[in-house]
């Protein structure tokens, strides 16, 4: 039932995710955090299987870490993705493969361009201007295609995605009441409030 | 069948040494200095760096290394070994926080590290790590600065102030002679700067000072700011000296003065 | 719904007069949703040979990695460029590698040739998700669309097009053979390969 978006701008990648932590069809959690802060200039959006999730999460949180201590600088994103993405492939041809699927999202400060890639638990890496992972996609994906701008500014980004969730509120039986929304620019990743 | 058990090269010689872990200490006592001196609420690692070739990269020379955000570590010995056994810590700093969530305590990642190179003087095919380390820290939650050492053999050691590499015997002397409790974070800076300079005879181009000041605060300091206080401590030195002659010439003068009243009186 | 439908996608290749040209749709998506709109499935490997990979999302980049890993070998080990023929064989050995736990990659290849005279000649070949090798001398199709671009270029191809006639032909077999596909489409990219150049192109198609 996990919901995420996530969406580029001019300069920026926004990340947005669902707070809700379930079992079965009860809600245990109403404040998880499912955006993890990779390194200074990189979020990354977890969904999937309970347990898988946060397991993995800090598997490639770690890694990302000690490159950066044993290099002296972090990764880029289009780097780091890859690593991951064949994390998750080497993985799914294992006995018991990770079903997380992520949305990673980056500000290369080498290039100071903004890069957001969508990926499943298969392995399947895509460079998007936009993107979504769980139901929330079937409603976000065309609102995106309609109202979606990689030159706007943060706050119409920000509007852009509010529409999304509310969207999503309206439509999906399942609506999720609350989200968590991080944003990366050249200053680094921060939370917002919608 | 024999090669499963006779490949061991660190054994006993008939009077209990084990020769290849001395050759390792004698290893480190090659390498360059280092130094390590505990304030208050400081910590102070300062090593000497040999001069880089003309052509070469500084940046690729490094002594000084962080293991995790909140613990250093300085070497001394030789520096292809110090690398290897840096990044099996770094693994162990990030495996623990994944395992355990919090980051390593200073003493529990000297324990690993002294740990792996107590393995490396008993298992099969190798040889002993020919590195002695200081590591420096602060641990999670707490404000007390920690220095530890680490040797060849695996022992491994708390501190106030340390050093290890070339005359390092020397330098700990020193140490031992003016190291005081509940130093601040100058006096620590300038006691490190200090001891170095008893066994690097180049001065402040050839020292790197590094400051932990609390959980995860490290600062290097550069070249300006290590001339000043090398500056400091000639100065400090040429007016003990100045003092010193002063005295001496009073002395002179008056025992002088006494012998030719003494000769005065005689006439 | 098979694996190799997952994701979507197709590739076709045709000989012309000294040139070849490979060209793929751009669609990647999950069953029936699409997520991108621009997913090249198409990698050069030299300057004369590219690669089209149409199956599984995750191993066409996985199997990219690996051919650009071995192809870079190649070339340090051999100290020379690898030929399109040679290429072929290393695309082949490398899924049959996986007999039984395939990449769902159905690859195809086309480049130029050089033969021992000095000149160049057309080069395509398709393997299946085994590194069963097909060498064509008109075309080669794969992907989810496989069966209508099999039938559009059946028509439409004709021996000895030049570059430009080319074009003409294996894109509008293309368009038209994925506007009848509902897991392909999404623009298009045509590379053209003759002897001492590539000219790509990328095209608009019925973008919904």
């Amino acid at each position: 039932m996990d919901v995420s978006f996530a969406i580029t701008g001019k300069g920026y990648v926004i990340l947005a995710a669902d707070t809700t932590a379930a079992h079965s069809i009860i809600k245990v959690k109403l404040d998880e955090d499912k955006i993890k802060e990779l390194s200074p200039h990189l979020l990354m959006a977890y969904s999937g299987e309970p347990g898988d999730t946060v397991q993995f999460a800090e598997y490639v949180e770690r890694n990302i870490r000690l490159y950066q201590i044993r290099n002296l600088y972090p990764l880029r994103p289009s780097s780091a993705a890859s690593w991951i993405r064949r994390s998750l492939a080497d993985s799914l041809r294992s006995r018991k493969p990770y079903s997380v699927n992520l949305l990673l999202g980056g500000y290369d400060t080498t290039t100071h361009t903004p890069h957001l890639y969508w990926m499943d638990y298969l392995g399947t890496l895509v460079d998007v201007p936009f993107a979504a992972h769980g139901y929330g996609s079937y409603f976000a994906l065309s609102l995106l295609d309609r109202y979606h701008d990689p030159e706007a500014p943060l706050e119409e980004g920000l509007a852009v995605l509010k529409r999304c969730i509310d969207e999503v509120t309206k439509r999906l039986v399942v609506a999720q009441p609350k989200y968590k929304v991080k944003v990366v620019d050249k200053d680094g990743v921060r939370e917002v409030e919608l | 069948m024999s090669r499963s058990y006779d490949r061991a090269l660190t054994v006993f010689s008939p009077d209990g040494h084990l020769f290849q872990v001395e050759y390792a200490l004698e290893a480190v006592r090659k390498g360059t200095c280092a130094v390590g001196v505990r304030g208050q609420d400081v910590v102070v690692l300062g090593v000497e760096k040999k001069s880089v070739l003309q052509l070469q990269d500084p940046r690729t020379v490094r002594k000084v290394v962080m293991l995790d955000d909140h613990v250093c570590l300085a070497f001394a010995g030789l520096t292809a070994d110090g690398r290897v056994l840096i990044d099996k810590a770094r693994i162990e700093c990030q495996s623990h926080r994944l395992t355990v969530e919090d980051p390593v305590t200073v003493e529990y990642i000297t324990r690993h590290i002294a740990t792996i190179q107590q393995k490396y003087t008993q298992s099969g095919g190798v040889r002993p790590f020919g590195i002695s380390t200081l590591i420096v820290g602060f641990d999670p939650h707490d404000t007390k600065p920690r220095l530890y050492q680490t040797e060849p053999s695996g022992i491994y050691s708390e501190w106030k102030a340390n050093a290890i590499g070339r005359s390092s015997k020397t330098v700990r002397e020193f140490l031992e002679k003016n190291h005081k409790d509940g130093m601040s974070r100058e006096e620590s800076i300038k006691l490190t700067v200090k001891s170095l300079l008893e066994v690097v005879q180049t001065g402040a181009k050839n020292i790197e000072i590094s400051v932990m000041e609390s959980y995860g605060k490290v600062t290097s300091l550069d070249l300006a700011q290590i001339e000043e206080i090398v500056a400091d401590i000639e100065r400090e030195k040429e007016a003990e000296a100045e003092r010193k002659r002063s005295r001496l010439a009073a002395t002179a003068a008056g025992q002088a003065a006494m012998s030719q009243r003494a000769g005065g009186s005689g006439q | 719904m098979s694996i190799m439908q997952y994701n979507g996608g197709s590739v076709i290749a045709m000989v012309g007069k000294d040139c070849v040209a490979i060209a793929s749709d751009l669609r990647l998506g999950v069953q029936s949703l699409s997520i991108s709109a621009n997913y090249q499935k198409i990698f050069p490997i030299t300057d004369r040979i590219y690669v089209g990979l149409p199956g599984l999302g995750t191993d066409v980049t996985t199997l990219h990695e690996q051919f650009r890993y071995r192809v870079n070998m190649y070339t340090i080990k051999e100290e020379r460029e690898i030929e399109p023929q040679t290429f072929a064989q290393l695309v082949s050995s490398t899924l049959y590698e996986r007999r039984f736990g395939p990449y769902f990659i159905e690859p195809v290849v086309a480049g130029m040739q050089k033969l021992p005279t000095g000149g160049f000649a057309p080069f395509i070949a398709a393997t299946d998700l085994i590194g069963c090798l097909n060498f064509a001398k008109d075309f080669v199709v794969a992907g989810t669309a496989s069966e209508k671009l099999f039938g559009v270029a059946e028509g439409l191809w004709e021996p000895d097009l030049e570059a430009e006639d080319l074009f003409e032909t294996i894109s509008q077999t293309l368009l038209n053979a994925v506007d009848r596909d509902a897991f392909s489409g999404w623009g298009a990219v045509v590379h053209v390969i003759t002897k001492d150049k590539v000219v790509t192109r990328t095209l608009k198609g019925r973008m919904d």
